[in-house]
């Protein structure tokens, strides 16, 4: 059976079966003894279910949430899955705009980014709504818009989209996408805004660029998928284009006429501290009225509205079979794991389509299926579940696990990008930081497999990161006596006092990052540093451990 | 200057399209039979790839000036056309009927041109076999699937991959094909200062990843007893066995960042810089860092480099003609001091750069801007450049003429392939492997544009 996992995951990319794979699969044949299971129960009452362990809802909270602690394991354990799910859904949404629109309006409003990411932070690290704001975070690599170009000036916009992902991530995905099209933040970072119909006079036609990426990247990608994500092949073998530059002209067509809303012409429309937070508006004679051919052989009809076009598109879109295999893909890969089975995908994606009361495209029940499919808890560990960290989330967990916190209380981490690679609303390219395809060099490739969170890991990044982590552990912490009133400070009273016991200590820092579980090496790593050490430092015993865990390749790792 | 001299010398006499035809007539042998099969290189080479990341409107970077063929231009360009007065003229030395000029803002690489510096290939782009438009159409031959798909070109441009899928990249693998001549090399011939690349990707050879200044040493692993026990130790954790491919994959990385990030450091403290000022941009930080590692080559004993750099904005589907002139100017003003780093420290005829982008932009405007589209202009600069000239055929930038499959998205004459090839075969893999390094190069005529020395 999990030698049937293996291969399924390899098909999931579309691979071929190569004599690599095949040395890896005997490999974990070797390593999980086939996979033989207990045989089902038969009669009786059902019986009572297991307790929850604390590596179970470690697990489980770094999938679900910005980092797993000590007191978040244990409530997870008192609730067990679904009645945390249930709990976490149920909770207000933590915002962004009303905390960036109460602050004093600076003259250059770029500077107002970093409060965004300030407000950001405050959001994952202690906002109650973990499960939203990780799958918000999702959304924001999926549905990408960025700082990175002409909103650097609209901070606003930018925060107000964060709080549609953040009010959507157990919303309707169809819903989702007509809030994000309309986005003001959207319309301008993939210029739907202020797209116009033809001039044939001046060779002037609508832009491409809305058109395409909302099918690229944001519901049906490229290529035509099975369920299960795995491609659809033609009679040759070879994959099907999911649509045509026709297609992309008539999409193009469809999102021509809107702009910045409340202008009193199109031409006159700009940007304002007001309209950046509302969505666009159409200006109908702006807007293309021909007919459009859009995806699977549909064709609108001349003369509707803009708004009816628009309506019809995204139905179009949103109805097309690859959404929910492109969509589970996705959205487990950011949360569980980088090479989910087919069959994962597939049951995800069946959700998508159908909830089970009938409702397609229902992120809630998505999400709930994501984590509590079997594959992102399985009995027993394989080589492939789960994935690398993303790296901020490495920082996050590191914060929420020592109440990081300023004494200004923000968390003005405005260089987050460079540090990381990444940080909200940030990315490089709509393409995001890194893509669902990455396959770093070496038996991951190798094996057909791929880690996207790995694109960044470059040498310079990682290095980078783990020079701040030694910043972190050594400087920016509770016994620094004379810190800037932002620098964001780790606790480490905790560690301090127990201190003097090298085995208490690593304990303690494991139980606070790994969930109590840390291997060998790294313990008696870090236990021969610390001996080096005298007793009396405490501090530096602390940073010690500190830095050594969370520059750990298994630190990195989410199970 | 000796290198230019020797180039007219070739052009006038023939012999180096004599020289170059000889090579190719006798495949495999040749490099063999001078190098050895893993011998050292004689000589040092680099080459230097500057990706302009979005899609550079090319068509805008090099332009037909003649009345008949401006007129064509402004036609279809419309708001998105260069003013005729603005461009700044080239003279190439072998002209096609034509007159051409660069953009204003490219100054820098007019005087490169016009002093024989620097070359332009013409309409390349990713193809896998000559393409009509007729073919095109009929799809009666093999084109790269999800053409105008920004990663997509940028993969193909980078891979070279065809309808296949690829994991490696062509300078992956012509690092690959010269990896045991370069076996004392202390640093990967690959380097990237703007991350991961497919270009780079390779099955036997890692590149490199540093950052626009170069790589950062770590913290805390100083050269006392306390710095080394810190980094035994860090290396004990990442040399350690992992149960998860994860796991491995990344202390992978952490392993390759310890072992280098010292050694290129010390080499880089070791040695001063080139003089030349670069610009205060990105692309003029990662280019002057490349300079500095070039001339700390022989600290690390270096003998064949591939750079990656690059810059990004050019996907201008708004505010084209306000963006334009910045992006161009910048890539003007790096890749000319990078070149004048060169010649300071004594390599011009050593050094090729050249760029590579996704694709040029359709030659209709949606208004304010421009969207994707296929083949295009590339710059190449260097004292190896057979320059002040145009490689290739300058297409008809007309609407719907031969060469435009719809809103002015031009067929590539040239590929992809035989622009990396004529890179491969100076750098100095024979003709028999060019097939290794760019996969369709056997179904186009001319395997060597002749825009390099050999």
């Amino acid at each position: 059976m999990q030698t049937d996992r293996v291969a399924d995951r390899i098909a999931t990319f579309g691979r071929m079966y190569s004599q690599a794979i095949l040395t890896v699969c005997v490999l974990l044949l070797g390593a999980c003894g086939g996979g033989s299971s207990a045989p089902p129960p038969t009669g009786g009452p059902p019986p009572p279910l297991p307790p929850i362990t604390k590596a179970e809802a470690n697990q489980f909270l770094n999938q679900a949430t910005f980092g797993a602690t000590v007191a978040s394991q244990q409530n997870f354990i008192n609730l067990r899955h679904d009645s945390w799910i249930d709990q976490e859904m149920a909770k207000t949404t933590s915002l962004q705009l009303p905390f960036v629109r109460a602050l004093p309006r600076p003259q250059n409003l770029a500077q107002l980014q970093t409060d965004r990411v300030d407000i950001w932070f405050r959001n994952v690290l202690s906002g109650s709504d973990q499960l939203r704001q990780r799958v918000a975070f999702a959304l924001s690599e999926i549905l990408v818009v960025s700082q990175q170009g002409a909103l650097l000036q609209a901070p606003y916009s930018l925060a107000d989209y964060y709080d549609v992902l953040a009010r959507n991530a157990f919303g309707n995905y169809r819903q989702l996408m007509g809030e994000v099209t309309l986005h003001p933040a959207m319309g301008e970072y993939l210029s739907m805004l202020g797209n116009e119909k033809p001039d044939p006079a001046l060779n002037i036609r609508p832009d491409e660029n809305y058109a395409r990426e909302v099918m690229q990247l944001f519901s049906v990608g490229l290529i035509e998928l099975n369920n299960d994500g795995s491609a659809k092949l033609d009679t040759q073998g070879q994959a099907i284009p999911t649509y045509s530059q026709e297609i992309i002209e008539g999409f193009a067509h469809v999102f021509t006429g809107w702009h910045f809303a409340d202008a009193r012409r199109f031409e006159l429309a700009r940007r304002t501290d007001a309209n950046q937070t509302i969505p666009m508006q159409l200006y109908p004679s702006f807007h293309d009225t021909g007919s459009k051919t859009l995806l699977n052989g549909v064709v609108l009809p001349a003369g509707q509205t803009g708004e009816q076009d628009l309506s019809d598109a995204l139905d179009n879109i949103f109805d097309h079979p690859n959404v929910g295999p492109f969509l589970a893909i996705r959205l487990i890969q950011r949360l569980v794991t980088s090479n989910p089975s087919p069959g994962y995908v597939g049951r995800v994606a069946t959700i998508f389509n159908d909830n089970g009361s009938g409702v397609r495209g229902d992120l809630g029940a998505v999400v709930r299926a994501i984590l509590m499919d079997d594959e992102a808890r399985p009995d027993v560990p394989m080589e492939l579940d789960g994935k690398i960290k993303e790296p901020i989330i490495r920082l996050t967990q590191l914060w929420r696990a020592y109440d990081a916190s300023s004494s200004s209380g923000r968390y003005p981490i405005i260089y987050a990008y460079i540090v990381f690679g990444q940080g909200p609303l940030q990315s490089p390219t709509v393409f995001n930081f890194f893509s669902p395809f990455y396959a770093p060099p070496g038996e991951i490739r190798d094996s057909n497999l791929v880690a996207p969170e790995l694109e960044i890991a470059t040498e310079y990044l990682n290095t980078f990161i783990t020079n701040y982590m030694f910043g972190q552990a050594f400087v920016n912490n509770s016994e620094n006596i004379n810190p800037g009133v932002d620098d964001v400070l780790i606790d480490i009273n905790e560690e301090i006092a127990v201190a003097a016991d090298i085995d208490g200590l690593i304990d303690l820092v494991s139980e606070k990052l790994m969930g109590g579980d840390i291997s060998d090496t790294l313990r008696t790593e870090i236990a021969g540093m610390l001996a080096l050490i005298p007793e009396s430092e405490v501090a530096v015993r602390a940073a010690e451990t500190i830095y050594f865990v969370v520059t750990s390749p298994e630190y990195a790792y989410q199970r | 200057m000796a290198a230019i001299d020797r180039r007219e010398f070739l052009r006038k006499t023939g012999a180096g399209a004599a020289a170059t035809a000889a090579f190719a007539a006798c495949p495999g042998a040749a490099f063999s039979q001078v190098f050895g099969t893993s011998a050292p290189f004689p000589d040092y080479k680099a080459l230097v790839c500057v990706f302009l990341f979005g899609g550079n409107d090319s068509y805008n970077m090099l332009v037909p000036r003649s009345n008949a063929e401006y007129a064509v231009y402004a036609a279809s360009r419309q708001n998105m056309a260069i003013a005729q007065t603005d461009l700044l003229p080239i003279n190439p030395l072998t002209p096609d009927g034509a007159d051409y000029g660069l953009h204003p803002m490219m100054a820098d690489v007019q005087i490169l041109f016009e002093t024989n510096r620097a070359a332009f290939v013409t309409n390349v782009g990713p193809l896998i076999e000559p393409t009509t438009k007729d073919q095109f159409q009929n799809q009666s031959v093999q084109l790269p699937p999800q053409l105008f798909s920004h990663n997509d070109q940028q993969n193909q441009w980078n891979s070279l991959r065809g309808v296949n899928q690829s994991k490696t990249g062509w300078a992956g693998r012509l690092a690959d094909l010269i990896r045991t001549n370069v076996a004392g090399q202390q640093m990967a011939t690959n380097v990237s200062l703007f991350g991961s690349t497919l270009l780079q990707s390779a099955d036997e050879t890692v590149a490199y990843v540093m950052g626009s200044d170069g790589p950062i040493p770590f913290i805390g692993f100083d050269d006392n007893d306390a710095g080394r026990a810190q980094r035994a130790a860090f290396e004990q954790v990442i040399n350690a066995s992992y149960g998860s491919i994860y796991e491995r994959g990344f202390a992978e990385i952490q392993k390759r960042a310890v072992a280098a990030a010292d050694l290129i450091s010390n080499a880089l403290d070791n040695e001063l810089p080139p003089t030349t000022v670069f610009p205060p941009t990105q692309l003029g930080q990662q280019l002057a860092t490349v300079a500095h590692l070039i001339a700390a080559r022989d600290r690390l004993q270096m003998q064949r480099q591939i750079f990656f750099v690059a810059t990004g904005g050019f996907d201008s589907h708004d505010d084209q003609i306000l963006n334009q002139p910045g992006l161009l100017g910048g890539v003007s003003a790096a890749m000319a001091a990078f070149y004048n780093a060169t010649v300071e420290l004594g390599v011009s005829d050593m050094v090729t750069s050249f760029t590579q982008s996704d694709f040029a932009r359709t030659l209709t405007s949606n208004g304010d801007g421009t969207d994707h589209a296929w083949g295009g202009n590339q710059l190449i600069i260097g004292d190896a450049v057979a320059g002040r000239e145009m490689y290739g055929i300058y297409p008809r930038l007309e609407l719907d003429g031969p060469d435009d499959v719809s809103g002015g998205r031009i067929i590539p004459t040239t590929s992809a392939d035989q622009y990396a090839a004529t890179l491969s075969r100076w750098f100095g893999i024979p003709d028999a492997d060019l097939a290794t390094v760019a996969p369709h190069i056997d179904n186009f005529v001319q395997r060597d544009l002749g825009f390099l020395l050999l």
